[in-house]
């Protein structure tokens, strides 16, 4: 249960957390199951890390929006009273296309913009820990060292600074889907783009 | 109490954070183990805790002349709220159907299996048409006339007491003056009128008309007398729910929620066990997904779905 592969870290990265925003709006859509948007894309998660093997999987967002689907029907099933039409729309429920403006999937420059902008808004010494450690690429043992700290608190620096990144990009962060949905409708970017494009 | 996700996130980050120090003993492993085994939603947030980690390793692409303090955003983390709000654009909802203009299909229009379309009148009274529908327009001095040729339709009626609405649907004429109201021709043609608002007359041939106030229906038959009925509350609304793309297949046997999809669709709901076949459905379903409702049917009352060519056979269990 709690082992997660580093190649499946990578794989989620890179595969279920661009779509996740396109999930949760989708999601929040969904108002008449009841169901806990975040709730959903943790089960979520748990079945895509529990997968065997994802080399199969030729489209990640699609297989991602089904899995969820699947969570949503089991969770509608554990209930003890449903009504037949809650379970029907469920059922029914039609998963978005993947077209080009359906889903925004950031370029790589503007996903770095994004990155350096959420590691920036990190309390200080958190932040700076979070630098250290993936900006410079230092072991934590070695940002204990640079800052003079024990190594449990520049661990538990780092899990602040997840925590926080977590909540930006998911729940809390309804300002940055929001952002790349605003991008998705060709209205003007949002700011760290901008700020992305003047840094090069 | 049911563990809230932020706490589940919280304590999935600091395991992330653990792990990305360097490899877990045994013990810290079995510990992480019996707390992700505990519930479902936290070996998730452990998985996307790692892969938000795992994202944040291409901060090294930033370079070592970084410097997060002298970013903007970490002068702006008080006023970030600014973005919020904009998702409600999305808001999806079931497009409405187009509004034509009766006028240039001259005076006839008619929609194909599966669609509903709402045309506007001249007088500002507007026609939705259900599924696989005809009507003309013949509007004189005296009287607005609508003939329905076949199918079913919804008629809002704009207010004109010097020139009465009429409805006719082969012998049976349904009079309004201001009101809204369905007809429809049954296979057998048998006449359904049903009233959303107001009063209408009804009256078949040179019988003498029957008066019908809202929520009421009365089904025309050469046969029978007329004989009004008073539809449940919401009754009416749920009837017209076809203007949404919405049937109601409420109180509804399954062989009859299959015999409704057929007006929509060509695809075949099969029932071939009588007792299947009078299982009861209830709700509101999408009319053009006659497959989603039959597996949503299977799922609900336990069946065995089969798929054919041309749609789904619903069988017992065996």
């Amino acid at each position: 249960m709690g082992a997660v592969s580093d190649e499946r870290a990578v794989w989620l990265a890179r595969h279920a957390l661009p779509a996740e925003p396109a999930l949760r709006a989708w999601l929040a859509r969904q108002p008449r199951f009841h169901l806990e948007v975040d709730d959903i894309v943790q089960e979520t998660y748990a079945v895509l890390a529990g997968l065997e093997r994802v080399d199969h999987i030729v489209n990640p967002r699609t297989y991602m929006f089904q899995v969820a689907k699947t969570v949503i029907l089991q969770a509608l099933r554990r209930r003890r009273v449903i009504a037949f039409e809650t379970l029907a729309a469920a059922d029914s429920l039609e998963i978005p296309d993947d077209q080009p403006g359906a889903d925004v999937v950031l370029a790589d420059r503007q996903e770095l913009g994004r990155v350096a902008a959420l590691i920036a808004a990190l309390p200080a010494k958190c932040r700076e820990a979070f630098t250290l450690r993936k900006v410079l690429g230092l072991s934590q043992k070695e940002v204990a060292a640079r800052m003079g700290l024990s190594e449990s608190t520049v661990e538990k620096h780092i899990g602040r600074g997840l925590r926080q990144v977590m909540n930006a990009m998911g729940r809390g962060g309804s300002g940055r889907i929001a952002a790349s949905r605003k991008r998705g409708a060709r209205t003007e970017p949002p700011a760290e783009d901008a700020r992305a494009r003047s840094r090069d | 109490m049911r563990e809230r996700a932020a706490a589940i996130d919280a304590t999935a980050a600091d395991w992330a954070a653990r792990v990305d120090r360097g490899p877990l003993s045994e013990a810290e492993q079995a510990e992480l183990d019996a707390w992700a085994a505990a519930d479902p939603r936290r070996a998730g947030a452990y998985a996307r805790a790692r892969a938000v980690s795992a994202h944040f390793d291409r901060a090294r692409a930033l370079g070592d002349d970084f410097v997060p303090a002298r970013h903007p955003e970490a002068r702006r983390r008080s006023r970030r709220r600014f973005l919020a709000g904009a998702g409600g654009l999305l808001a999806a909802g079931f497009a409405g159907a187009g509004v034509f203009a009766l006028s240039r299909l001259n005076g006839r229009v008619a929609t194909h299996k599966g669609d509903v379309r709402r045309v506007a009148l001249s007088d500002g009274s507007a026609v939705t048409l259900n599924t696989d529908t005809a009507v003309r327009q013949a509007y004189g001095d005296k009287v607005r006339r609508v003939v329905l040729i076949r199918g079913e339709a919804l008629f809002d009626v704009a207010k004109d007491a010097a020139r009465p609405f009429d409805v006719v649907a082969g012998p049976v004429r349904v009079r309004a003056v201001g009101t809204s109201f369905t007809v429809r021709i049954l296979p057998d043609d048998e006449v359904v009128v049903m009233v959303r608002e107001g009063v209408v007359e009804v009256r078949r041939g040179d019988a003498s008309p029957v008066r019908l106030a809202a929520d009421r229906a009365v089904t025309v038959a050469a046969s029978r007398p007329l004989a009004p009925v008073t539809l449940p509350a919401g009754g009416a609304e749920r009837a017209t729910a076809w203007r949404q793309g919405m049937l109601d297949l409420d109180g509804l046997t399954l062989a009859e929620a299959a015999g409704e999809y057929a007006r929509y669709t060509d695809r075949r709901i099969r029932i071939a066990d009588p007792a299947v076949a009078a299982m009861r459905v209830t709700g509101l379903f999408s009319m053009s997904d006659p497959d989603g409702f039959a597996r949503a049917a299977a799922l609900s009352l336990d069946l065995k779905v089969t798929s054919e060519p041309d749609g789904l056979r619903l069988d017992p269990r065996s």
